[in-house]
């Protein structure tokens, strides 16, 4: 048997269409788009190595700071909001018995939904003279301007977005947090109980503590989600008004596909990978302790 | 107050939020398929009322002008030829790191996890010059590749779990019965990893399904255009046709939908078991 599972030829057949794949698909082209990201690329001619000036541009450029901003603020936001929120359903739900799954079902239905889909349909939700607007009309209320105002730090567009992102992922965590809640023991429960705690103080003592390892994989989740955040601002806004609503993945896409500069989008490309990595890391470093016994 | 009464009222307040939250989850969808047999002129002079007819007119517009009949026979390519590859590849290469007997094994796994963390816009732009060169733009095929390679990472990682975890007699005993390697995976373990296969498919087919941003870039056909993107041409800044748009909205999402309703605990419980693992 050990001689049939050492089987070099079988090994070599198994392995090898997904390290082509990944070699070809993944690994080349990041180190293509490194390497371009320090040149001058259109596409019509070959790259030219320009050194540092894609990044240094970078800087300079104004839609690109909005697009950071807006791509941190998303990340923050989707990591406390979903956090709480996902936490929060989860908490309800197990407490209840007669339709929990009713709700849970419901409230995952747009996780597998299209986002662009849902994201027209809420660009027409929140448009200026239609939609939620009409509704206040009718009571004699003229409402903002959902996705065009721009004053304030953070822009009202961008929490709207960020609350319709909301809407559309916390099924996700909320799931993963109920897998984990009903993991647990119902004997500690019990137990916390006889020595006196109340539904609220074994929440915090008990549950909290033991979905930890969870909320570090919900986070990592969210944070690599939402800096690839594409579809629903593309749907809503397009990365309007005047770049006001861009994020690193639509102006890596405007620059790139729009403006066909290769070169500057990939830097925007290499920003975007630095950010996944160096958040998962410190998520991870920060959220994952050891598992304890359930 | 008795702890009864008091238990009673937290549950109603538990009930009576749950329903908020599910009608704020529903309503929207609801009314789009209402607003969806209105016409354009209705949306804007009476956009809350039932529709006084049902226009069905936004249903063949946005089928065949707005080539959402195609766009979904390509969607359905697309996906169901990256499901079929990615749930055998994968599940090679798992079979290969979780049971066969080599150094490099866990290199492997690490090289393929990377993946994982990797968007795939920081990939796109030498992809779509490389597959402008070989002819490869504006194909089905180009697409495939892709969103083939993005969906083994996932695949790769919850397939080793499966066929780790699976007893070793069961392989003894096929290698005493003399099968060969091939036999024992094709027969023995990938059979039994069929609930590794049903979570990992789930997720490869919702995730491809719904891409937009790679087909976006990739095809610009209006004859190979996957569902997404096709319906993302439905908003112009100057010719939006609401009730059209409503209907291509609806056409995109009721088949997700109905097989959502069916399978609904089997899809939420999958998906999850995979996010978990993954």
């Amino acid at each position: 048997m050990d001689k049939l599972l050492r089987n070099k030829k079988a090994i070599i057949i198994f392995l090898t269409p997904a390290l082509l794949l990944f070699t070809v698909v993944l690994f080349v082209p990041i180190c293509q788009s490194i390497y371009y990201s320090f040149c001058e690329y259109k596409g019509l001619t070959a790259p030219e190595f320009i050194g540092l000036e894609n990044y240094k541009n970078l800087f300079k450029d104004k839609s690109m700071v909005f697009a950071l901003k807006n791509s941190l603020f998303f990340l923050i936001f989707s990591c406390v909001s979903q956090l709480v929120m996902g936490l929060f359903l989860a908490a309800l739900l197990t407490n209840i018995k007669k339709g929990r799954n009713l709700f849970k079902n419901i409230i995952y239905l747009p996780c597998v939904l299209s986002s662009t889909a849902l994201g027209l349909l809420w660009m027409f939700i929140f448009s200026p003279k239609l939609g939620i607007n009409q509704a206040l009309e009718k009571f004699g209320m003229e409402g903002p301007l959902w996705l065009m105002d721009t004053s304030g730090f953070i822009i009202l567009p961008m929490w709207v977005i960020a609350f319709v992102a909301l809407w559309q992922y916390v099924g996700q965590s909320m799931m993963l947090y109920m897998a984990q809640i009903s993991g647990i023991s119902t004997s500690l429960y019990e137990a916390s109980y006889i020595d006196g705690c109340n539904r609220a103080k074994s929440f915090i003592h008990i549950t909290l503590p033991l979905i930890k390892p969870m909320v570090a994989t919900a986070m990592s989740l969210n944070a690599i989600g939402s800096l690839k955040f594409f579809d629903l601002i593309f749907n809503m806004t397009e990365g309007g008004p005047n770049h006001r609503t861009e994020v690193l993945a639509t102006h890596l896409y405007t620059q790139g596909f729009k403006y066909n500069k290769y070169g500057y989008a990939s830097a925007i490309g290499v920003v975007l990978i630095v950010l996944c990595l160096l958040v998962t890391g410190l998520i991870n470093k920060f959220m994952k302790t050891e598992n304890y016994e359930m | 107050m008795g702890d009864k009464t008091k238990s009673t009222i937290v549950k109603t307040m538990i009930y009576v939020f749950l329903i908020l939250v599910a009608v704020i989850y529903i309503a929207p969808l609801l009314w789009v398929l209402m607003v969806s047999f209105k016409t354009n002129a209705e949306i804007f002079s009476s956009p809350f009322s039932l529709p006084e007819s049902f226009y069905l007119e936004n249903y063949t517009f946005a089928w065949t002008a707005g080539k959402l009949g195609i766009a979904t026979l390509n969607s359905f390519i697309v996906c169901g030829v990256t499901l079929v590859l990615s749930m055998l590849i994968g599940s090679m290469a798992a079979f290969a790191i979780g049971r066969l007997r080599f150094k490099l094994a866990k290199p492997c796994m690490t090289f393929f996890l990377l993946g994982m963390m990797i968007p795939v816009h920081c990939v796109m732009i030498p992809l779509f010059t490389r597959f402008a060169k070989m002819g490869l733009s504006n194909s089905l095929t180009g697409i495939i590749i892709p969103y083939l390679t993005f969906s083994l990472p996932v695949t790769i990682f919850i397939m080793t779990g499966f066929f780790q975890s699976m007893p070793n007699e069961l392989i003894e005993s096929a290698c005493i019965d003399g099968a060969s390697i091939y036999g024992i995976f094709f027969k023995i373990a990938l059979p039994l990893a069929r609930t590794g296969l049903f979570v990992t498919g789930l997720m490869t087919f919702v995730a491809n399904w719904n891409e937009l941003l790679l087909a976006m870039v990739f095809i610009s056909d209006d004859a190979k255009k996957t569902l997404p993107v096709s319906l993302s041409k439905f908003v112009g800044p100057y010719n939006t046709n609401y009730s059209q748009m409503f209907a291509a909205i609806i056409i995109a999402i009721i088949p997700t939908v109905i097989v959502y309703c069916i399978f609904s605990n089997q899809i939420v419980d999958g998906l999850t078991a995979g996010a978990v693992k993954g």
